[in-house]
Formats: C-alpha cells, sequence, structure tokens
C-alpha cells in the first residue's frame, strides 16, 4: 500500500459552504492546478495529495452541490466526472464526501445518492469543532457501521484538525474498496426503475447504470437522456408509464427520491447525534443585526464606505514607494540616451511612464482583493447576496442572477460565464445583459486615479471613498431599471424562487486569502508587463511620430525672446497637437466636447475601448510627452492638475474640473469598454445581436450620462 | 536610416505583432468555446475535443 502511486484519482463533493475547498487547499497544501471540464466553463482543480505513506493521489475539488439531479452544467459535470463520463478524465478510484457536521441529515442526502454510484466512500464530517460548539456529539463509528462501514472522520479543515486521518481514510478507502450502503427503494419504485433501465438499453445499446435510471426517472431535466443518447420517441412513454407506477405506489415521482433517501438517513441516524448543551449559535445573534430589514442594508453601506476608505488610507504609502520608483527609473534610464532623443522618449515617457502609470495601482488593487477574500471567506458575502437579493427581486432578476452579478464586481467575464448556472434562458440572457454593468476591477485605477488627483485634494480624503462607492453603484443604478425593463417588459420572465444557503460566520484563513490576493496580484503584475507594456508602445508611437523639425524651427522663429524651457515646452506641446493620435484626438474630440472631455482624454477614451484600464497609461504616456522627457519628478496627477485648455470658450480653465472629473468616471463605469467582454456576451448568449445591443446601449448611456453631469455639475460650481 | 530609428521601429513592431498575435488566440479560443477574456479564468486552458 506503501507504493507511491500518482495514477489514482480522487475526488471531493459535499454541499456548498461545507468547507470542502478549505479541506482540499489543506489536503493538496495549494499545490493546485485550475483548469476546465472539456467543452465546458466549469473548473476543474485538482492537486496532489500525500497521503501520509509515501503514496500520493491526484485530488480533484468538484463544484459544490445538493443533489445529483442536475439542473445546471456544473451539476452536470460533478455527475459526468463521478460516472466517469468525461471524455479525457478517468473515473475517480475513490470520493471523498464532504458533509457540514452541524447538518448531518441535509449533507447526507448527497452522500446517499453518491453511494448509488458503487464508488469506495471516504464520508468528512467537516466543521466538527462548530458542532462541538453547538452541544452535539456525533458517534463517527457508529455512523461507518450504519452506511456499511465507510471511513467517517471528523474534521475541522479550518483548524488543521483531522486532516491527517482523512489522508489515512484515503488511503485505506483505496485499499478495501468500501463502498456506502446504498437506498433500499420501495418494491414499485424498484420496478419501474429496472423497467427505465431495460429500455433504455434496449433502445440505445449502451449500459444503463442504477445511478442512470434514477436520474431518467426523477429528473425533469433531459440531461441523462441525452448523454445516452436516449431520444427515441420510446422515451417518454416508457418515462410516463414508470412514473405513473411511482405514483399508483403513494409517492409523487418527483419527489419520491428525496422521501425514500431521507427516511432510511433517520434511521441511519438515530443515536449518531446526540444534543447537549451547548452555546446559543453567534452567527443567528449576529445576523439578527446584519439582515435586519432597515440596519442591515445601512450597515452594508458601511461597511463597503470602511472598505473603500481602508483601501485608499493603507496603499497610500506603497503608492508613494512605486512612483518614487517609477521617477528614479526615469532619471536613470534617461540621462545616458540624451544623444538619441527618440529611444530616450521611448522607454523613459512611453515603457515607464506608461507601465509606472499602471503598477503604481498594485497597493490598492492588493488590499482590494484582501478585503474582498476577507468577506467572502468571513461569511458577510452571501450576507450582502441576501441584503441585496430584495432590489433584485423587484427589478425582476432572478434570485440566482446575484452571484454572477456580485462576481461582475470583480471581473465580468467569468460572471457573464457563470449565468450558465440559471436554468431559464430568457433570466439568464437578461443577467447576462446588465452584469457588464457591475464595476469590474479594471475601472478601479481610472477611480483611484480621479479621486487620489483632484477629489482627495479638494474635499478631504473621506470624499474619495464616498466617491468610489457612488461610482461602483452608479452602475447598479443603471442596472436595475435595465433589468426591469428587460424582465417585465421585454423578455417577461417568470419569477423563479431562490434559495440562498447562509454559511457560519468564521475567521477568514490568512493562509487562503493571501493566496488569492497573490493570484490576483500577479495577474496585475503580468497584466502590466505583457499588454500593458504593448499598448504603452503603440499609443507612445502615435503620440511621438511624426515629428517634422520644421515645427521645432517655427516656434522658435515666432517666438526669439522666450527662455529655452519655455520654447521647448511649446514645442513639444506643439509635437503632440499634430502627432497622428493628436490628429486623431482633435478630429474626435468634438464628439465628447459635451462630456468635458478635451483631445487627450478623447484619446485616453477611443484606446480604452479594447480594455478599459489602458485609460491609465495612455494618460500618463501622452501627459509625458507632453511634458517632454525631462519632467522626471512631473507625476500624472500634477501633470493633469495643470492642465489647461487652450483654446475655445473655456482658455485657460483647468480640463480636470470637478464636473470633468465626474463626468469623466461616470462615463468609464457606464461604458462598455472591454472587447473579451463583448465577445464573451456573443458567444453566451448566442450571436452578436445582444452584444451589440450591449455595446450600442451602454455607450450612449455612459455618453448621456457624463453628458448630464458635467453640463449640471459645471452649471453648479 | 540611423540605427536609433531601427531600434524604435523594431520595439514597435513586435509590440503591435504580439498584440495582433494575442488578439487573434483570443478569436480562436472563442470559436473553440473556450474563454477569450483576459481574467485568467481559462484563458490558459484549450477545451478538449
Amino acid at each position: 500500500m506503501s507504493t507511491p502511486d500518482a495514477g489514482l484519482l480522487v475526488a471531493l463533493v459535499g454541499n456548498p459552504n461545507t468547507g470542502k475547498s478549505t479541506l482540499f487547499n489543506a489536503l493538496t497544501g495549494l499545490r493546485q492546478r485550475v483548469g476546465n471540464y472539456p467543452g465546458v466553463t466549469v473548473a476543474r482543480k485538482s492537486g496532489t495529495c500525500d497521503l501520509g505513506d509515501g503514496q500520493k493521489v491526484e485530488l480533484v475539488d468538484l463544484p459544490g452541490l445538493y443533489s445529483l439531479a442536475a439542473a445546471s452544467p456544473d451539476e452536470q459535470v460533478v455527475i459526468d466526472a463521478l460516472s466517469g463520463n468525461i471524455a479525457g478524465d478517468r473515473t475517480p478510484d475513490a470520493v471523498v464526501l464532504v458533509a457540514d457536521a452541524t447538518n448531518l441529515l441535509r449533507n447526507l442526502f448527497l452522500a446517499s445518492q453518491v453511494a448509488e454510484l458503487g464508488r469506495p466512500v471516504v464520508l468528512v464530517l467537516n466543521q466538527a469543532d462548530v458542532a462541538k460548539e453547538q452541544g452535539l456529539r456525533i458517534d463517527a463509528d457508529l455512523l461507518s457501521r450504519r452506511l456499511g462501514g465507510v471511513p467517517v472522520v471528523l474534521t475541522s479543515a479550518w483548524k488543521g484538525e483531522g486532516i491527517l486521518e482523512v489522508r489515512r481514510a484515503i488511503a485505506r478507502s483505496l485499499a478495501q474498496r468500501a463502498t456506502m450502503k446504498r437506498v433500499v427503494w420501495p418494491a414499485d419504485i424498484s420496478a419501474a426503475l429496472a423497467d427505465v433501465a431495460a429500455a433504455a438499453t434496449a433502445d440505445t445499446g449502451k449500459t444503463v447504470t442504477a445511478a442512470d435510471a434514477q436520474r431518467l426517472l426523477f429528473d425533469t431535466a433531459p440531461t441523462t437522456a441525452d448523454r445516452l443518447g436516449w431520444t427515441s420517441a420510446q422515451r417518454d412513454k416508457t418515462l410516463r408509464s414508470a412514473r405513473d407506477r411511482v405514483r399508483n405506489s403513494g409517492y409523487n415521482p418527483m419527489a419520491a427520491e428525496p422521501l425514500v433517501h431521507y427516511a432510511q438517513l433517520r434511521v441511519a441516524l438515530e443515536g449518531v447525534v446526540t444534543e447537549g448543551s451547548g452555546k446559543a449559535s453567534r452567527t443567528a445573534a449576529v445576523d439578527r443585526l446584519l439582515l435586519h430589514r432597515l440596519l442591515g442594508p445601512l450597515l452594508f453601506l458601511g461597511i463597503m464606505l470602511g472598505f473603500f476608505a481602508s483601501v485608499f488610507w493603507l496603499a497610500k504609502f506603497p503608492m508613494g514607494w512605486i512612483q518614487s520608483g517609477v521617477d528614479w527609473t526615469k532619471t536613470v534610464i534617461a540621462p545616458p540616451l540624451d544623444a538619441y532623443p527618440m529611444l530616450q522618449s521611448l522607454l523613459a515617457d512611453g515603457i515607464v511612464g506608461g507601465v509606472g502609470a499602471f503598477l503604481v495601482f498594485l497597493p490598492q488593487i492588493l488590499i482590494l482583493f484582501l478585503f474582498i477574500g476577507i468577506l467572502e471567506d468571513s461569511g458577510y458575502m452571501a450576507r450582502a447576496a441576501f441584503i441585496m437579493d430584495r432590489l433584485f427581486s423587484w427589478c425582476g432578476l432572478n434570485g440566482k442572477s446575484f452571484v454572477p452579478m456580485l462576481s461582475g464586481f470583480a471581473c465580468a467575464i467569468p460572471s457573464l460565464l457563470s449565468t450558465r448556472t440559471i436554468e431559464d434562458p430568457k433570466a439568464r440572457l437578461a443577467t447576462a445583459f446588465v452584469v457588464p454593468f457591475m464595476s469590474c476591477s479594471a475601472r478601479f485605477p481610472i477611480y483611484a486615479l480621479m479621486c487620489a488627483a483632484f477629489i482627495g485634494p479638494l474635499y478631504g480624503p473621506g470624499w474619495e471613498s464616498v466617491v468610489m462607492v457612488a461610482m461602483h453603484c452608479v452602475g447598479l443604478v443603471f442596472a436595475v431599471p435595465t433589468a426591469f425593463v428587460l424582465t417585465r417588459l421585454i423578455l417577461k420572465v417568470k419569477p423563479q424562487p431562490f434559495v440562498l444557503e447562509l454559511p457560519r460566520y468564521q475567521m477568514p484563513k490568512p493562509r487562503d486569502v493571501l493566496w488569492r490576493m497573490w493570484q490576483n496580484a500577479a495577474e496585475f503584475v503580468s497584466k502590466a508587463g505583457t499588454v500593458i507594456f504593448a499598448i504603452s508602445i503603440i499609443v507612445w508611437a502615435l503620440s511621438y511620430f511624426p515629428r517634422d523639425a520644421a515645427v521645432a524651427e517655427r516656434i522658435k522663429a515666432a517666438h526669439p525672446t522666450a527662455s529655452a524651457e519655455v520654447v521647448k515646452a511649446k514645442v513639444q506641446a506643439a509635437y503632440i497637437e499634430q502627432s497622428y493620435m493628436g490628429r486623431f484626438g482633435k478630429a474626435v474630440q468634438p464628439v465628447f466636447d459635451p462630456c468635458g472631455f478635451d483631445w487627450k482624454i478623447t484619446v485616453g477614451v477611443l484606446a480604452s475601448f479594447p480594455a478599459r484600464e489602458v485609460i491609465v497609461s495612455t494618460l500618463g504616456v501622452t501627459y509625458s510627452v507632453g511634458e517632454g522627457a525631462e519632467a522626471d519628478s512631473q507625476h500624472l496627477r500634477q501633470a493633469m492638475q495643470d492642465a489647461k485648455w487652450s483654446e475655445g470658450p473655456r482658455a485657460g480653465r483647468p480640463i480636470f474640473s470637478l464636473a470633468a472629473v465626474l463626468a469623466l468616471m461616470v462615463f468609464f463605469a457606464l461604458c462598455s469598454q472591454c472587447g473579451p467582454t463583448i465577445a464573451t456576451l456573443a458567444q453566451e448568449t448566442g450571436g452578436w445581436k445582444w452584444a451589440a445591443g450591449s455595446f450600442l446601449y451602454m455607450t450612449t448611456l455612459a455618453w448621456l450620462a457624463a453628458t448630464a453631469v458635467y453640463q449640471v455639475v459645471s452649471r453648479i460650481g | 536610416m540611423n540605427l536609433e530609428a531601427v531600434i524604435v521601429g523594431a520595439i514597435v513592431g513586435v509590440a503591435v505583432g504580439w498584440l495582433a498575435r494575442r488578439w487573434m488566440a483570443a478569436a480562436r479560443r472563442r470559436k473553440e468555446g473556450g474563454c477569450a477574456g483576459d481574467c485568467g479564468c481559462s484563458a490558459k486552458l484549450k477545451p478538449k475535443k
């Protein structure tokens, strides 16, 4: 048994919020590989698990689910993975079932269904420490005997307790191949299942297992039938007759499966769980406050304000260090290249200026994801979902829409893919349409730049977080009526029930939170070093060329008495204005003039249509080039604060007035500026119609809202 | 044409080529049913046939 064997595959299965992923992290030690199941965008997370005696197995963490009735693609993946029906993936040699020790009966329903697949099983009762706190005593040995001798282990994955026992239990299960006791079906249901299995086998010529027959008989969705290729006209007749037989035996065919399972599980659990005197649930006490009808939303708003205030306050110093590093890099690389002004400008203004302007936001991104991790792992994020669900149900969205919309605050693309969990296609379409309104993390750098350069210095640091929260709400404010019109008037979505399990509050595990923060930081830095790097070079080239020497001569001749510095600044300004970027920006600027954008901002806005975070590096390059290569200490913020209109009725007035700053942020909050999001929307809605509609709608809305903000604020201010 | 212009031209050319190649790879991934995003959710993966 101690021979190392990397060929064995063990699957981790359980209800959501049972600590499955924490157990997976504890067993694999973060040595994980994240991929996708073929053909679907359901993540396949796997890692190597040492069983403690030198034997190693591949452990795969399957998506959390409540039952094997496949209603969504990720549930189907679990069933297919456990049954060995995924092309190129192995059938698991054993299954680790993770159950919440404080809610055994409900959790064992899934375990009991998985038992039907006939795989060796290890039952892990996680959160045993909380069960103990609540006064619950669990006799694991008795439960093991009742379930047919499968290993039953009590753990607290969060505290790292019982992990070694789980490793040993997996090794024992692989060696002994003990399977869990299966449910005993009443005679009529058993006969109905046999009829279904026989008819499906005869029609398809494929082996139809007992588990397949149960899915065929009990599930309304035809996913198993489709997988087996059982599409004959005979299918409906057979299933109707089998369901009639179940009905005649006194069971509702759609409820027979849980009824039979639960009845037998109650018997198996008799004497296994005994209740002593425990502490009153802290979770319930805290929830009375945090989920209060009036206080709950107010506290939610307060938490968000504190969240963004902390992001600004904590990131201030490391951002200063990075900015100093960027300036220092410019001072080091620029002087040796004085004889090569073009190369000097490319390196100092284009690459260091562009990438540096983006990279300076790394501390804020790190702290942002640290706080998101803490909110998620503490259990508060599910409460936020609960609070917001009231709003969403009012606007006619399916309750399941909240999860994709919430994750849309990080990135719209995985959120669009996660709408696949919504069964109703119309509700799914409506959700996918409004997901891009959520303020993703790519919008964060422009908000942060505007807040740090203008809102903070003008109105005090407290206003930075207020504006930040407001900007994150702008998308929501437009998403709600959009969803209302879509669901109620255009698509006519029928309301669906939504069940949300609120996990217990717990202390977030530093290792898990820091790991996720690190992953996001690595992605941010990698983006700075690749896409932003390349785009900065292109933006530099477009704002540097053409560079006609006659322009400089003309300016020198026109200002014979001006100092060398003034002439140089005028030459730089003239060069950038007659560059390709300048000409293009000036040609398009009239469109954005009502929003208060000058031609440099216009260039930034247009360059940001493929990816909105490009605005920061574009402004970084255009303002660096405009200021001249020697302006090493001139931060982007300072350059923007000093920028003034050079002509027209606003000549001499600051370009970045409060009205323009707010208009720019509102524009970015609403505009559809992400190529991959548009493409993913087209892919998920099955064509370009909705994607094009979303692009036009969001961009028009952004322009109208930015114009309204600029016009109103500039008149008031 | 001087050496400086050649170096700058090469750097800009590589940046344009790299972005174009990346854009085409994303389009191909999308066509195969994968995610074309930069979010990292599945950009590293190619769905198996």
